[in-house]
């Protein structure tokens, strides 16, 4: 059985996810032992090669898909900081990871979702075929994230995140894979069904309600993925000095923020920016 | 702003960081306590290493059905091997949570917090 990590990478004119890839994937390779993919378009791959990561991608992915670029009108918010901006958002292809992987055994993980143990390397074989993160754990000791980043609405069911998948090549995952397909296709008939709010396609929500209609429209939060430690886009990753990562954390409600360290503790950043512009030192990680 | 006041907020601001940084450690050290074996998940305790030691007292060493963090049930064929895996996990993450949480304790300023 062949296990192994997936990436998907798809740049935008604001956020280089191919650098973010290959560090999430160095780290990956790194820290879990396992090969590590990617999955691209041909003009991500373009600029990897105007912008000299090439070379390195090829020695730390084992293989690089090329996909047509997916076609999205998905927009979102990402703040960086205090600063935000509205930037288009790439994300629709993930339904395919299934069909795409050359694993038995893969573990999907974001491009912002740096691995820093080998904590994920103790569910390869569990019993469940699907396996997602239940829930986002903030950085921070005070809870900041909001009811719908524990549930996809008001009245809706539990939020998975999708930031890491596990899943193994079988029945059953396919299964879920073309469910998350079909949820994808047909995503305002889902909404008005799950009472969301379809303006922006979410990969966490269509798999959230792929887990709840195959678990038998429960949700079954055990057999799951460890939570995420999150750090939100509203907090800055200051500096990277040898092992430590340093971060500024946003108060609640207040412009001040509270600086903390981690180390050899995995962690889902989602200030994008602040990756890339410490993205030479954390290099030197891996 | 007057000096009390500034006192009390320099304050403030050490307890999040503390808060933060303890938390940031014990989610470190609740991952060297999951173990998966045989297809479970198993969260290290000291109800389940009793168990286990309890178990091995009594003679029952081999295929013997555990109840992991999922509550699934699953087979432990070595349950001596188990033994020594979750032990030896045990007293690392604890030593290694004891020693981060002194210099934590130890730690008066947010710069002597960060550098822990």
């Amino acid at each position: 059985m062949k296990k192994g990590c997936l990436i998907f990478a798809h740049n935008n004119r604001d956020i280089d996810y191919a650098k973010l890839a290959l560090l999430s994937g160095s780290l990956a390779k790194k820290n879990l032992n396992v090969p590590v993919s990617l999955v691209t378009d041909q003009s991500t791959v373009d600029w990897m090669t105007e912008s000299k990561i090439i070379d390195r991608a090829n020695n730390t992915f084992e293989h690089i898909i090329v996909i047509d670029r997916p076609k999205t009108d998905n927009q979102r918010i990402l703040h960086d900081g205090f600063e935000k901006k509205v930037i288009p958002f790439v994300n629709s292809s993930r339904s395919n990871a299934y069909d795409l992987s050359p694993y038995d055994k893969t573990l999907l993980i974001d491009s912002d979702f740096l691995i820093f143990s080998n904590r994920l390397n103790q569910y390869w074989d569990t019993a469940e075929s699907v396996k997602l993160a239940p829930a986002a754990n903030d950085i921070n000791s005070t809870d900041r994230l909001g009811y719908h980043d524990k549930f996809i609405s008001d009245t809706g069911i539990h939020l998975y995140w999708a930031t890491t998948v596990m899943f193994n090549k079988d029945l059953y995952s396919k299964l879920f894979f073309d469910l998350v397909e079909t949820i994808k296709s047909n995503y305002k008939y889902f909404a008005d069904l799950y009472m969301f709010n379809p303006k922006q396609y979410r990969n966490d929500i269509a798999f959230s309600i792929a887990k709840h209609i195959l678990s038998g429209f429960q949700t079954d939060t055990l057999n799951s993925l460890p939570s995420l430690l999150t750090v939100i886009d509203k907090d800055i990753l200051y500096s990277v000095d040898g092992k430590k990562l340093t971060f500024l954390i946003s108060a609640m409600k207040a412009e001040l923020q509270i600086a903390t360290a981690i180390q050899d503790t995995d962690v889902h950043i989602m200030n994008k920016q602040s990756i890339i512009r410490n993205f030479d030192n954390l290099m030197e990680l891996v | 702003m007057n000096e009390p006041l500034q006192q009390a907020l320099e304050f403030a601001n050490y307890r999040q960081t503390f808060a933060i940084q303890h938390k940031t450690i014990k989610e470190k050290i609740d991952a060297k306590l999951t173990v998966g074996w045989s297809g479970g998940i198993f969260k290290i305790d000291q109800s389940l290493i009793t168990f286990v030691e309890m178990l091995i007292t009594m003679g029952r060493t081999a295929d013997v059905p555990l109840i992991d963090s999922n509550g699934n049930p699953i087979l432990i064929e070595n349950l001596e091997n188990f033994k020594t895996e979750i032990f030896d996990r045990y007293f690392t993450a604890c030593h290694e949570y004891f020693q981060e949480y002194e210099k934590l304790k130890k730690s008066r300023s947010v710069e002597a917090l960060l550098n822990i």
